[in-house]
C-alpha cells in the first residue's frame, strides 16, 4: 500500500509530494567489494505525515536517514524535496537545503556545550542570515513552544535530558523546516522522559508538521501513522497504521 | 542566498574564538608567545630607531649640511694600515686655513680648531676627560654655539692667546656643584694645570645616544696651540652660505689643498680628509640598518615559529570540535562558513598576540629611551605594521586547519566521539 500520488500515466509530479525518492542506491566501495547499503529504494512522503522508519541495525536505515536529511548524496537515483532535485547538489547547496527544509533531532542532542539554550536554538537562523533581533524573537518563540521559555539562558549542563532534547527540537523547528527528522530521539532518555518527548512529537504533528522518526524501538514507531521497514537495504514493508 | 557572510556570522565566529581562548588560558599564552615576541621585536626596534634617528638628525642639523671639515686624519679609521697611512700625511696648518680663506670663492666662513681633552680643576673639584678645544671665533658661528650667560672673548683677546674660556653646562655640576652662573663667571679654572678665566657658559647641546655634548671647555685657538703644541695638525672648518654650493666649495677646497701639497692626478690619496656630516650620517645609517636587519630576522623567525604553533593549536581545536562542526553543517553551515569561523579564530588569536606585542614593544622602547635618553616616538604606523603582520600570520597559519574543518563531512563529523 504505497502512498504515491499518481497522475494516471505513472509519472508523478514532484510537487505533489514533500519527499519523493526514486530508485535510490547507496553503494560503498570496501576494498574490492561493493557494499549496497540501499538498493532501489523508492517512496514518497506527503506534507503533514508522521512516518517512522524502522529496521534492525545494519539494515540501511541510518543511510536512508542521512540521505533524507541531505547529509549525504545517493550513488544513483533521484530525490526531490519540496520540488527541488537534491540528488546531484553540491555541498553548499545541500547546506542550504538542510538549513531551509530539514530540522534535525539527534539521539545525543548535539547541543553546543558552551552556548545557552537560546544561542543553540538561534544557530540555524545565523546560517540562514537572519538579523539578531528577529533571530532572538524566533528562538524565544521556539523555546516557548517546547515549554522552555523560562530556561533560555541555561546551558546544556544545567538542563535535564528531556529539557536538552526539547532544546534540540526547538532548534529543529526554529527555521520552520518542511521536515522534522529525528534519529532515535528517545535513545538517550528514560521511559518517562521518552513518553514526554513522544507526546511533544504528537502535538507537533497535530500542529501540521511533517515528522520522520528513525528508530529501532517499537513503542516509538507505533506512535507514527505510517511505518516503513527497511531490511538489507530495501523497503520490506510500507504500511499505514492510523 | 548571498555568499557574503552576514555580520551575525562574523560575530558568532568571533565569540567562539574568544570563548576558546578563554577556556584554556595556558595554551592560549603559549600559542601567543611566538607572535608576541615577533611583534614586540618589530615595534621596539622601529620605535627605538625612530627615536635615535630624530636625535641624530637634531644633533647634526645644528650644523646643517652647509659645513665640512678638513683634517689630517678622518674621524673614523677602520684599519691599522689606514692609520699608518693617514699618519704619514702632512699636517694641516693655519696657513692651509689662510689659503682656503683667501682662495675659495664658494666658502663663507673658515674657522680653525685644535682638539684635545684634559683634566679640569676648580679648587678641590676636578673633572676628567673634558673636551678641550681651541677655537677661532668663526667656529662659534659655524658650529652654532650660543652663549647662555657671560660674553665671548674678543678678537684681540683671541689673537693674543689670552687664558680665557667658555664652558659647557656639564661643568656647572661637575666643577661648580651647581652654583649660579654669576658665581661661575670670572672664576679661574685649571685646564691641564694652566689657569683659565671663565668668560661665558654656552647654551647646552643636549645628549646624543646618551653621550653628553656639553662637557667641554672652549679656549681661543692660539691658546689651544699653546696647550697642545703649535706643531700639531689642526682642523679647518668651512661653512658655505647655501647648501647649493656645498659640493662646489668642497671641490675648490680639495683643489687648493692638493695644490699646496703638490698632488698630481696620479696621486690617489688627497693627503688630507674632507668630511661632512653626511659621512657620519652614513656611518650611523650603516649601523642602524644592521640592527634593523638583525631584528627583522629575529622577528621573522619568531613569527614563523609562532605561526606554526598557532597552526598546530588550530588543528587540535578542529579535532576537538569535530562534532560541533558536524552539527553546524547539519543545521546549514556552508563550507565557507566553517572556513571563516576557524580563520577568524586563528586571526583573533594572532591579533591578540599582536596587540600585546605592540604594547610590550612600546614598553621596551620606553624603557630604553629612558635609559639612553632619546625621545620616544610612538608612531601609529608601527602599531599598524604589528597588527597587519599578526593578521597575516593568523590567515597563513589558520588556512590549513580551517580548510580541513570546512571539508569535513557532517555525517563523519557527528559520528566522532
Amino acid at each position: 500500500m504505497e502512498s504515491t500520488e499518481s497522475n494516471g500515466n505513472g509519472i508523478s509530479h514532484p510537487y505533489n509530494s514533500l519527499i519523493k525518492m526514486r530508485g535510490i542506491w547507496k553503494t560503498y566501495q570496501m576494498g574490492n567489494e561493493q557494499l549496497h547499503a540501499l538498493r532501489e529504494v523508492s517512496f514518497d512522503v506527503r506534507r503533514g505525515e508522521y512516518l517512522a522508519i524502522i529496521g534492525p541495525s545494519g539494515s540501511g536505515k541510518s543511510t536512508l536517514m542521512n540521505l533524507i536529511g541531505c547529509l549525504d548524496t545517493p550513488t544513483k537515483g533521484e530525490y526531490w524535496i519540496n520540488g527541488e532535485q537534491v540528488a546531484k547538489m553540491s555541498d553548499d547547496e545541500l547546506a542550504r537545503i538542510r538549513n531551509k527544509e530539514i530540522g534535525f533531532v539527534f539521539q545525543t542532542f548535539n547541543l553546543l556545550a558552551r552556548a545557552t539554550a537560546l544561542h543553540n536554538v538561534e544557530l540555524p537562523l545565523i546560517y540562514a542570515g537572519i538579523g539578531s533581533g528577529e533571530r532572538h524573537d524566533r528562538a524565544v518563540d521556539a523555546l516557548s513552544s517546547v515549554e522552555l521559555g523560562d530556561r533560555i539562558t541555561h546551558r546544556p549542563n544545567e538542563l535535564s535530558g528531556g529539557q536538552r532534547q526539547r532544546v534540540a527540537i526547538a532548534r529543529a523547528l526554529v527555521n520552520q523546516p518542511s521536515i522534522l527528522l529525528a534519529d532515535e530521539p528517545t535513545g538517550a532518555l528514560d521511559t518517562h522522559t521518552s513518553a514526554e518527548i513522544m507526546n511533544l512529537f504528537e502535538k507537533l504533528h497535530a500542529d501540521g508538521n511533517t515528522i520522520i522518526v528513525v528508530t529501532h524501538e517499537a513503542e516509538v514507531a507505533e506512535r507514527a501513522h505510517r511505518i516503513i521497514t527497511i531490511r538489507d537495504g530495501e523497503i520490506e514493508k510500507d504500511e499505514k497504521i492510523k | 542566498m548571498a555568499s557574503i557572510p552576514s555580520f551575525s556570522l562574523l560575530w558568532e565566529s568571533f565569540r567562539l574564538a574568544a570563548g576558546s581562548l578563554r577556556s584554556n588560558k595556558l595554551r592560549t599564552l603559549l600559542t601567543l608567545l611566538g607572535i608576541i615576541v615577533g611583534v614586540t621585536a618589530v615595534i621596539a626596534v622601529v620605535t627605538i630607531i625612530n627615536g635615535l634617528d630624530s636625535t641624530v638628525a637634531d644633533a647634526f642639523s645644528a650644523q646643517g649640511s652647509t659645513a665640512f671639515s678638513v683634517s689630517k686624519r678622518p674621524l673614523v679609521i677602520t684599519s691599522r694600515e689606514d692609520f699608518i697611512k693617514f699618519n704619514k700625511r702632512k699636517d694641516v696648518t693655519e696657513s692651509d686655513a689662510a689659503a682656503i680663506d683667501r682662495l675659495c670663492d664658494s666658502c663663507w666662513r673658515v674657522g680653525t680648531a685644535i682638539n684635545g681633552s684634559s683634566l679640569v680643576k676648580f679648587g678641590d673639584s676636578r673633572a676628567e676627560n673634558v673636551s678641550v678645544r681651541g677655537l677661532s671665533l668663526e667656529m662659534f658661528a659655524i658650529e652654532n654655539v650660543t652663549i647662555q650667560s657671560g660674553r665671548l672673548w674678543t678678537e684681540q683677546e683671541g689673537n693674543s692667546g689670552r687664558n680665557v674660556c667658555v664652558i659647557g653646562t656639564d661643568l656647572i655640576e661637575n666643577l661648580f656643584e651647581g652654583r649660579s652662573p654669576s658665581r661661575i663667571l670670572g672664576q679661574e679654572i685649571r685646564v691641564d694645570g694652566v689657569p683659565y678665566t671663565v668668560l661665558a657658559i654656552a647654551e647646552p647641546f643636549g645628549k646624543v645616544l646618551g653621550f653628553s655634548r656639553d662637557n667641554f671647555v672652549y679656549i681661543p685657538f692660539e691658546s689651544g696651540q699653546r696647550m697642545f703644541g703649535a706643531r700639531d695638525s689642526i682642523t679647518v672648518h668651512v661653512q658655505v652660505i647655501d647648501s647649493n654650493v656645498f659640493e662646489t666649495a668642497k671641490d675648490e677646497v680639495r683643489m687648493i689643498m692638493r695644490n699646496r701639497r703638490k698632488k698630481t692626478f696620479a696621486d690617489k690619496d688627497d693627503g688630507f680628509s674632507v668630511e661632512s656630516q653626511d659621512a657620519f650620517i652614513g656611518i650611523y645609517q650603516n649601523a642602524t640598518s644592521g640592527i634593523y636587519f638583525a631584528t627583522i630576522g629575529v622577528a621573522v623567525i619568531s613569527l614563523v615559529v609562532g605561526g606554526i604553533v598557532v597552526m598546530n593549536i588550530m588543528l587540535v581545536s578542529v579535532t576537538e570540535r569535530t562534532k560541533e562542526i558536524g552539527l553546524r553543517k547539519a543545521v546549514g553551515a556552508r563550507q565557507t562558513d566553517i572556513l571563516l569561523q576557524f580563520l577568524i579564530e586563528s586571526v583573533t588569536v594572532t591579533m591578540v598576540g599582536g596587540a600585546i606585542g605592540v604594547f610590550t614593544g612600546y614598553g621596551l622602547a620606553y624603557l630604553l629611551s629612558f635609559v639612553m635618553g632619546f625621545p620616544l616616538l610612538i608612531s601609529a604606523s608601527s602599531a599598524l605594521l604589528g597588527v597587519t603582520v599578526s593578521f597575516i600570520v593568523g590567515i597563513a597559519s589558520g588556512s590549513y586547519p580551517a580548510w580541513r574543518a570546512s571539508k569535513l563531512s557532517p555525517i563523519d563529523a557527528m559520528r566522532n566521539e
